[in-house]
């Protein structure tokens, strides 16, 4: 084991920290053995294929089901946006605000009155009348006005067109530049999480597969370029694929010593694709091997 | 919390407020206009037993029918009503809608808003029965005095007292189960219709077996005296003493009626009543109304309990 291979564990206290989580629907398993933490101030991308756990994860962050296995722990308040952005279609956005201030015992009526006025909002509207992106701006305002610790958003961005999907990821960011808060946002389409996301959790078929600061994960692994048959001895593998002569691959860690290999440091997309494709790898802190 | 539920369910609150009312005013109005009736109509010392008053009971009953017939269907219908649109919804529209991920997650926790929504609209619709208890009550002796129908009656029986509340909170509990249960608004409502019409006939039967029935013994008739009796069994006594179901080889003719008639039953019985036969009657007098309106009320408010708990088991879950 060399060093700088260990994907390292967060260095910042905890803002959500979950153990040996395990969620059962009946007989099947949605999310088993997970553990994972997500530290203070950062925003983590939770990405995956369908149907690989998020929302299950996300459900027991908010603790919206309750685990059969292990425990989920979260500093401080959090709030959430469900998948579609659930509101109440026959309230007109004032009264959705009246709703919040009703069920919370934190609330920032003003910030959030302030906030849908500057997104040209009109507080007499009713929900079910308003357009995608302005719903989502809605459903992300209430949870903002809680003053939560933690925010977890499932799909925000799903079903907006690119302006309102920019709309909403700007809004979102701007409270995390101006005050101590965690995000965990969940997708499946990667490019919309590179230039916001600064952690990675990847979950594949209910496992976890990555967790980390998303700088050292890039930086922990190389893509290389080189003829079918090179060596690879030295190395740990996470991913391969073939195409004629050429094979490329995922690494972590340190280049091989055959020469014929050429290097370069991965985009978050390919890390994600890499790891996704090899449901067996894992990059976990405090986990030494990549693969079985 | 007390606002978020006004808020959700207003629509059920207006109408079920404007249906008491509208009901109230047709009430109010129609025992107006029958007391108007007596004060211009009947002789001194009517409403009342004297032949003379014949005509204006006669009138009265004719009015009396009119409205009854309106509301006839209340007692079913009613609870049926209260248990698809407050019960069904209330637990089933959030899962349908998604909206129980955004009201469960706010920092009021999920026992509380289900306290809060269980207690408020269970109090409503308790309070609601009550309201069509006491103006169904008010309403009634205009036309009958001295002829009582509360406890003979299933259907009258089911609207006084206490039993409207009991009814509408078991329907309300039993919507709020079924939509735990189901998730979905529709299939729980069509179970609350249902369940409720089964609950009705089975408690109908069993309200038999609320008290011990009192016996009496008669001679010369088979019709009891006391016209708002609930009849449990009657059986034909022996000269003996011995009670049979079926008197045989008594020696008197006994053929089958045609058509309305009863002619042949009639002299079959008198000829029983001739040997020293009598006819025994196992019944439930009025007077243990408020025993049988108790009765049946404990046993709906324990089942409105149980459907609670059964409910807020699936949600906390």
């Amino acid at each position: 084991m060399s060093p700088g291979l260990e994907v390292t564990g967060p260095r910042r206290a905890p803002a959500l920290e979950v153990t040996g989580l395990g969620v059962r629907y009946r007989r099947t398993w949605a999310l088993r053995d997970c553990s994972l933490s997500v530290p203070k101030g950062s925003v983590a991308a939770l990405v995956g294929p369908n149907g690989a756990g998020k929302t299950t994860l996300m459900h027991a962050a908010v603790g919206l089901l309750r685990p059969a296995l292990g425990g989920v722990r979260v500093a401080g308040e959090a709030a959430f946006v469900a998948q579609d952005k659930p509101l109440y279609e026959s309230f007109t956005v004032a009264e959705m605000l009246v709703f919040g201030r009703r069920t919370n015992t934190r609330w920032d009526g003003a910030a959030a009155a302030d906030r849908l006025a500057g997104l040209g909002i009109p507080p007499g509207r009713k929900v079910g009348a308003l357009s995608g992106g302005q719903r989502a701006q809605v459903a992300v305002t209430l949870a903002l006005a809680c003053r939560p610790d933690l925010l977890v958003l499932d799909e925000p961005l799903a079903n907006l067109d690119p302006l309102a999907r920019h709309d909403v990821m700007r809004s979102i960011m701007a409270e995390v530049a101006e005050r101590e808060l965690t995000v965990l946002l969940s997708s499946h389409v990667v490019s919309d999480l590179e230039e916001t996301c600064d952690w990675l959790v990847v979950l594949n078929g209910g496992r976890l597969q990555v967790s980390g600061d998303i700088e050292e994960l890039l930086d922990g692994h190389l893509v290389l370029t080189g003829p079918d048959g090179a060596s690879a001895a030295g190395t740990r593998v996470v991913g391969a694929s073939r195409t004629g002569r050429q094979v490329t691959m995922l690494v972590r860690g340190a280049p091989p010593l055959d020469p014929r290999w050429q290097a370069r440091r991965p985009g978050l997309e390919e890390l994600v694709m890499g790891y996704l494709r090899s449901p067996e790898s894992a990059a976990l802190p405090g986990l030494a091997g990549v693969g079985a | 919390m007390i606002w978020v539920t006004w808020r959700q369910h207003r629509a059920q609150i207006i109408v079920t407020a404007g249906f008491l009312a509208v009901l109230g005013v047709l009430l109010l109005g129609s025992a107006v206009e029958a007391s108007r009736y007596v004060a211009e109509h009947a002789p001194p010392g009517c409403p009342g037993p004297a032949v003379a008053c014949g005509e204006v009971a006669v009138a009265l009953g004719r009015r009396y029918d009119a409205v009854y017939s309106v509301f006839g269907w209340m007692p079913l219908v009613l609870p049926a009503l209260i248990g698809a649109f407050w019960g069904a919804p209330l637990l089933a529209r959030e899962y349908e809608r998604g909206t129980h991920r955004l009201a469960w997650t706010q920092s009021v926790p999920v026992w509380r808003w289900l306290a809060v929504k269980l207690s408020l609209l269970g109090g409503a619709v308790v309070a609601g029965g009550l309201l069509l208890s006491v103006m169904v009550s008010l309403w009634r002796p205009v036309f009958r005095t001295g002829v009582d129908s509360t406890f003979g009656n299933i259907g009258v029986f089911n609207m006084v007292g206490v039993a409207p509340a009991a009814w509408w909170l078991y329907a309300f509990a039993l919507g709020t189960a079924a939509g735990s249960l189901f998730r979905r608004t529709l299939p729980a409502m069509a179970l609350v219709v249902a369940g409720v019409a089964v609950s009705m006939f089975t408690l109908f039967q069993l309200s038999d077996h609320y008290a011990e029935p009192a016996r009496a013994e008669l001679s010369g008739t088979v019709l009891l005296d006391d016209h708002d009796a609930r009849l449990v069994r009657a059986a034909w006594v022996e000269p003996s003493g011995r009670e049979v179901a079926e008197p045989a080889g008594t020696g008197c003719p006994r053929r089958v009626d045609v058509g309305q008639s009863s002619r042949n039953a009639e002299a079959w019985q008198a000829c029983l009543f001739g040997k020293g036969y009598r006819y025994a009657v196992y019944y439930h007098p009025p007077s243990r109304f408020w025993r049988f309106q108790w009765t049946e009320a404990g046993i709906l408010a324990l089942a409105s309990a149980a459907l609670g708990a059964l409910a807020v088991r699936r949600t906390l879950h």
